[in-house]
């Protein structure tokens, strides 16, 4: 009897750990994206800045361009070869598989949008997953008389020294306005005015 | 016979059991190595850095510290030359690649104040917007067109022409207000000081009033 209690205890606790260890399992998922780079690696990466390439140096041939806008802006006008991929959509099932395969042959992704700013966060999130094939390109695109044109982006640079824009007005202002020293006007030319000679008034009817 | 070298074996049974889980546990040691996560869903993510929600105008920024307000913190991602150069009043350096230094966790990670990130243009701000998004920072902003648009709207701003709206001329006017908060002088401007610090100069002299003496009320008619 002693005996029959203790199998049906060991029986119960046996059952018991198979179904957390299944329930466990099931459970388990893998989450689809995993950062591959700690974000310390990330500001590494972005700090150095050799993600940027310019439009000259673009490479023409083995290369992936893609292009970031919606679907209505690539209709409206891209670069030669570029595949539309929305930035939004960049982590899309079908998108991934795509990102997958230009990694495996270890082509270069270049990014685009309309300015370097627009493709930076697509960017930064694929680079920190791990794909280390994307570039981006440092271009304006610009629509004029309905063409789209292209120029060179410069990023960061400092426009203007505020400091001494500053310095620049004030001494500006203490300048104090001198009166403008008269020019002497030409003189005058003085028409004769031809006083017309008083006729005799001749008579009337 | 078979009775008696089972009864022998099952005497071990619970040792033999016991001494199976303890190989099954050992073989967690065995099993790939569990990627941790380090920030918030890669999907998320994108979904914050797309949007244009973290932008704040330089005229929005511009009244914030001309009214002083004390909940906004103001980070320079620029390196340090440059900051020391020029940057926002009070504004506080984190060069990009000490971003994730200790010493700047408490300015970036906090719940008290919002962060506005600014470079000369908005590149190098929003790389740090998203690394910082990564690790759920709360309430980072991002200056839209960093200092060089700045400078094109607060310190120096256009004129609009004639033909352009009133609401671009109240624009300009309080754009020129603050850009003399922040130091720029306009050559009207000190005209119309001059009068003011003249009159300024006249001291006060205090006349002693003299009491009038109570005299004994004289006798009317």
């Amino acid at each position: 009897m002693k005996e029959l209690e203790q199998t049906k205890r060991i029986s119960i606790a046996s059952v018991l750990f198979i179904l957390i260890i299944l329930i466990g399992l099931l459970t388990y998922k893998r989450p689809k994206y995993i950062y591959e780079l700690t974000p310390q690696q990330a500001v590494e990466n972005v700090v150095s800045d050799n993600f940027l390439i310019s439009l000259n140096n673009i490479p023409t041939t083995d290369a992936a361009i893609i292009d970031i806008r919606s679907p209505f802006e690539f209709q409206k006008g891209h670069l030669e070869n570029a595949i539309n991929i929305q930035a939004a959509e960049i982590l899309n099932e079908e998108n991934k598989i795509i990102f997958d395969k230009l990694k495996n042959e270890n082509t270069t992704v270049v990014l685009y949008g309309a300015n370097p700013n627009e493709a930076l966060a697509p960017y930064m999130i694929l680079n920190q997953l791990g794909y280390t094939n994307l570039k981006i390109a440092t271009i304006n695109l610009i629509y004029t008389q309905n063409k789209l044109v292209t120029q060179n982006a410069t990023l960061e640079l400092s426009e203007a020294d505020v400091n001494a824009f500053i310095a620049a007005s004030l001494k500006k202002a203490m300048v104090k306005e001198k009166p403008k020293a008269k020019t002497p006007s030409p003189p005058k030319k003085v028409i004769p005015i031809k006083k017309k000679k008083k006729m005799p008034t001749e008579g009337g009817c | 016979m078979i009775n008696r070298k089972l009864a022998k074996a099952s005497s071990f049974r619970y040792m033999i059991l016991a001494c199976i889980l303890i190989l099954l546990a050992g073989g967690l040691v065995l099993l790939p190595k569990y990627q941790q996560h380090e920030g918030i869903k890669p999907q998320e993510l994108l979904g914050r850095a797309i949007s244009p929600e973290r932008y704040i105008s330089t005229d929005e920024v511009a009244s914030l510290i001309i009214n002083q307000d004390p909940s906004y913190l103001f980070i320079d991602v620029r390196d340090e030359e440059s900051y020391n150069k020029y940057s926002l009043p009070n504004a506080i350096n984190i060069p990009l690649d000490k971003l994730l230094d200790e010493d700047f966790e408490a300015y970036l990670n906090q719940d008290e104040y919002d962060v506005v990130l600014f470079s000369n243009d908005h590149f190098y701000a929003n790389e740090a917007w998203i690394i910082c998004n990564r690790l759920d920072y709360k309430n980072l902003r991002v200056l839209e067109g960093g200092l060089n648009n700045w400078f094109h709207t607060i310190i120096n701003p256009t004129k609009p022409t004639e033909n352009m709206a009133a609401t671009a001329f109240e624009l300009y006017s309080t754009r020129k207000a603050a850009s003399m908060y922040f130091g720029v002088a306009y050559p009207e401007q000190v005209k119309k000081e001059t009068v003011p610090a003249k009159k300024a100069v006249v001291k006060k002299t205090i006349v002693p009033v003299k009491k009038k003496k109570k005299m004994p009320t004289e006798g009317g008619c």
